[in-house]
């Protein structure tokens, strides 16, 4: 068949005229009623546009007119099948299209998730050193009040420090003299600025911007100086591979991957929360990791005694620790304890400081 | 040489919609099962499926429409408005970390930012989806600042929010006027004739069957309240907290019941008056668009609307049924997988991995189901219920405007107010 009716819309106004559509040899050619030619289209410029189902919508590739051909006409629709290359009524070339389509949409998810895997944190690690000393101080100042206001839940401002009330400054001298014998031998960037202060729980954290906040609780379960030396060499390791500022990197690329470029879609928040979660965990254990190396060659350095820090890590960690493994955010106690054991050198020379000093520093805290 | 006839069509609602919904659904399902798989990448090639489908199928006066955009646009659109808006969120980071009076601020300020910024986007992101869509070979194009639409929108917002939503007839009437002053088919110019009053007085009603519970029960515990007491009841704190409450400020306690019990009523009219609610500003809305001399009346009936969400609320009930029974294996593959004390990680990450697939699986479903059932019919509905006089303008309109730029799609989609 090579002649059939069709509707055209010029592109130049919205008249409606009906035509007779001619497949010629290499072109086709739109006559309206008066026999004037208002269009020569080669079939190798046709692209099949979106329409309802039983109509063709023909458009001219290229073309700055929005000029539109509609076929209705079986027949003619399948005469122009055959002769055009773009046109496919079949399907197959749009199902072709559609896979290429989804296969390279599965791909970009793929790589997305190995960046966030592997790449943020050797991204957040080249770039951490390269922030200004003056911005990484006021991150440091920001999280260092927010971080008090969170601890500090009785509101007792000053007095939430141990060491400055009359009994506790021999306590808060003999807490500054275990840090002198660590510090220099640390090597950090900046000064770290220890505090004791009132809370129950065993542990110590450290701030970007050098804080170190060791808090009562670790005091009472500690049973000797190297065990609590041992802690704060962590802490210092935190401080010296900058992690504060890495992990606020690390949240920041997080963030960006999943959540601007990934996981909009109904649902997707649950994925996005989840993705993060772990892959924050993850990060947090290798962090970990590193600060117990370097604390064990600080204690190295120094002469205490590393296995110290594998002592006191067991017993406040306990024998299992709950939760999931996969969100954890430090490796298992009992690995940290191998690896550190492994690693350290044992006691050499003095003590860090005399038993005296470690009487007074056991109550710092009144 | 025969010429083809036009295919009949009613004189009263020149507008049918010819879709095949089971077409619908199939689009719909394979783009849930993609946008889970691709984590959300594939929404482009949804979005552009959807509206072709729509506007394809819908043929006014024996000539359907055509969506002319593509999915790539829209990706473009996506990559440069993330390019645009990361330094903004960086520079709110950064702004933060200044505490004192401006970090106060900046909070309250970035929100009222973005939302400004979120209605230029809507506004823009109209622009690209106007321009790309076409009938008998002529856009559609929107003119305007999107600047102006902003601002004019925050304010109109504010108003709405303090007014506890008596405003938003007119806020709705101010922005479609708006919209239509700047909206063109081809040259012919379009207006909006909505009246803000005729839509306050018509959802007047509604309103106050939502809020009258709301406020016996803001009242009820006015009267109640000892404020002294309260206040040292909750410093206190602890366990015991609602006994000694009970022990100084009785009333307090059985006016937070009451309370309770007329904001769930609040709720309960809320979800069964909003199809009605959306049935009539549907209506309102249509009924005032206008094309030069081509006026537009909704005959758009509120049972129809009920019927479409009843139809969604059976499906949503069928599917609930289908997960629950689907539940069963999963929490057995869950338990087997967690089942001895020390778990592998990746026995942790397999579990993880089910539990969430069966909650997003849940949320596409649902998503799924609303569009398919009642974005899906209120489309439908909308349409072959208008009645256009003047039609004959429509054959003598010329090429105008040009094709806009998908980066307010972008913005909109980034700021998360874009929609289909």
């Amino acid at each position: 068949m090579t002649i059939g009716p069709g509707v055209f819309y010029d592109g130049l106004t919205s008249a409606r005229h009906d035509v007779a559509v001619e497949l010629d040899q290499t072109a086709l050619r739109v006559t309206d009623a008066q026999g004037r030619v208002l269009a020569q289209w080669p079939y190798a410029e046709l692209e099949s546009l979106s329409a309802p189902d039983r109509l063709l919508r023909l458009g001219r590739r290229h073309s700055k007119l929005l000029a539109r051909l509609e076929v209705r006409d079986p027949a003619l629709i399948a005469a122009i099948d055959e002769r055009a290359e773009g046109i496919d009524r079949t399907g197959a070339l749009a199902r072709r299209q559609r896979g290429g389509v989804i296969a390279w949409t599965l791909a970009a998810t793929a790589s997305l998730v190995l960046v966030a895997w592997f790449g943020v944190p050797v991204i957040a690690e080249k770039l951490a050193p390269l922030i200004p000393a003056g911005l990484e101080r006021k991150l440091g100042a920001a999280v260092d009040m927010q971080t008090r206001a969170m601890l500090d839940t009785r509101n007792a401002g000053a007095g939430f420090e141990c060491g400055h009330a009359a009994n506790e400054r021999t306590g808060r001298a003999a807490f500054d003299k275990l840090i002198a014998r660590l510090a220099p031998q640390a090597g950090l960037p900046i000064p770290p600025q220890p505090f004791v202060v009132r809370r129950p729980e065993a542990n110590a954290i450290a701030l970007p911007g050098g804080s170190i906040y060791v808090f009562e609780g670790l005091i009472d379960k500690a049973q000797s100086p190297d065990e609590l030396a041992g802690v704060i060499a962590h802490e210092m390791g935190h401080l010296a591979h900058r992690d504060g500022t890495r992990s606020v990197l690390q949240g920041a690329g997080l963030s960006f991957l999943f959540g601007m470029l990934l996981g909009d879609f109904v649902g997707g928040g649950a994925v996005v929360l989840a993705a993060r979660t772990v892959l924050q965990s993850s990060y947090t254990r290798d962090i970990e990791a590193a600060a117990d190396a370097y604390a064990v060659d600080l204690m190295n350095r120094v002469g205490g005694d590393a296995r110290a820090l594998a002592a006191i890590l067991t017993r406040i960690g306990g024998a299992t620790e709950p939760g999931m493994k996969i969100l954890m955010d430090h490796p298992d106690t009992r690995l940290r304890a191998s690896i550190i054991t492994a690693r350290a050198r044992g006691a050499t020379g003095a003590p860090l400081i005399d038993a005296r000093d470690w009487a007074a520093l056991k109550r710092i805290c009144g | 040489m025969t010429v083809q006839a036009a295919p009949s069509v009613s004189a009263q609602f020149p507008i049918r919609f010819t879709g095949d919904p089971r077409a619908y659904w199939r689009l719909l399902v394979r783009g849930a099962v993609l946008l889970m798989l691709t984590l959300g990448i594939y929404r482009f090639w949804l979005i552009t499926d959807i509206r072709s489908y729509l506007l394809a199928n819908t043929e006014v006066a024996g000539d359907s429409l055509e969506y002319s955009g593509t999915a790539i646009e829209l990706l473009t659109g996506f990559l440069i408005a993330v390019a645009i808006l990361l330094p903004v969120y960086v520079a709110f980071f950064l702004a933060a970390l200044d505490l004192g009076p401006l970090g106060q601020i900046s909070g309250v300020a970035g929100f009222a930012l973005l939302f400004a910024l979120g209605q230029y986007a809507v506004y823009r992101a109209r622009r690209y989806r106007l321009s790309r869509t076409l009938y008998r070979g002529l856009r559609f194009h929107q003119e305007g600042s999107a600047l102006r639409y902003a601002l004019c929108a925050v304010l109109w917002w504010g108003a709405v929010i303090i007014t506890l939503g008596l405003a938003l007839p007119w806020k709705e009437s101010r922005l479609e006027r708006f919209k239509m002053r700047h909206t063109f088919y081809g040259d012919l110019p379009g207006r909006f004739e909505g009246r803000g009053l005729s839509l306050f007085l018509r959802g007047l009603p509604l309103w106050l069957m939502v809020m009258l519970p709301l406020a016996l029960a803001a009242s009820a515990i006015a009267q109640a309240l000892d404020p002294e007491a309260v206040s040292d009841v909750l410093a206190r704190g602890g366990d015991d907290m609602l006994a000694r409450l009970d022990a100084i400020n009785p009333e307090l306690v059985a006016a937070l019941g009451f309370a309770i019990a007329a904001t769930s009523l609040s709720v309960a009219l809320t979800l069964l008056l909003w199809p009605a609610f959306q049935a009539l500003r549907l209506r309102w809305w249509a009924s005032g668009l206008r094309f030069g001399p081509l006026t537009l009346r909704s005959h758009l009936s509120t049972v129809s609307v009920y019927g479409a969400y009843l139809r969604f609320v059976g499906y949503v009930l069928l599917f609930l049924l289908a997960l629950a029974l689907g539940a069963v294996p999963l929490l057995a593959a869950l338990g087997y997988l967690l089942q001895d004390g020390d778990v592998s990680i990746l026995r942790e990450a397999a579990a993880a991995l089910l539990g969430l697939g069966g909650y997003v699986v849940a949320m596409l479903g649902l998503a799924t189901l609303y569009r398919a059932t009642v974005m899906l019919a209120l489309w439908r509905l909308t349409v072959e219920t208008l009645a256009l006089d003047g039609l004959d303008a429509v054959a003598q309109v010329r090429a105008a405007g040009r094709a806009a730029s998908p980066v307010g799609e972008g913005l909109a989609d980034v700021l998360h107010v874009g929609g289909v």
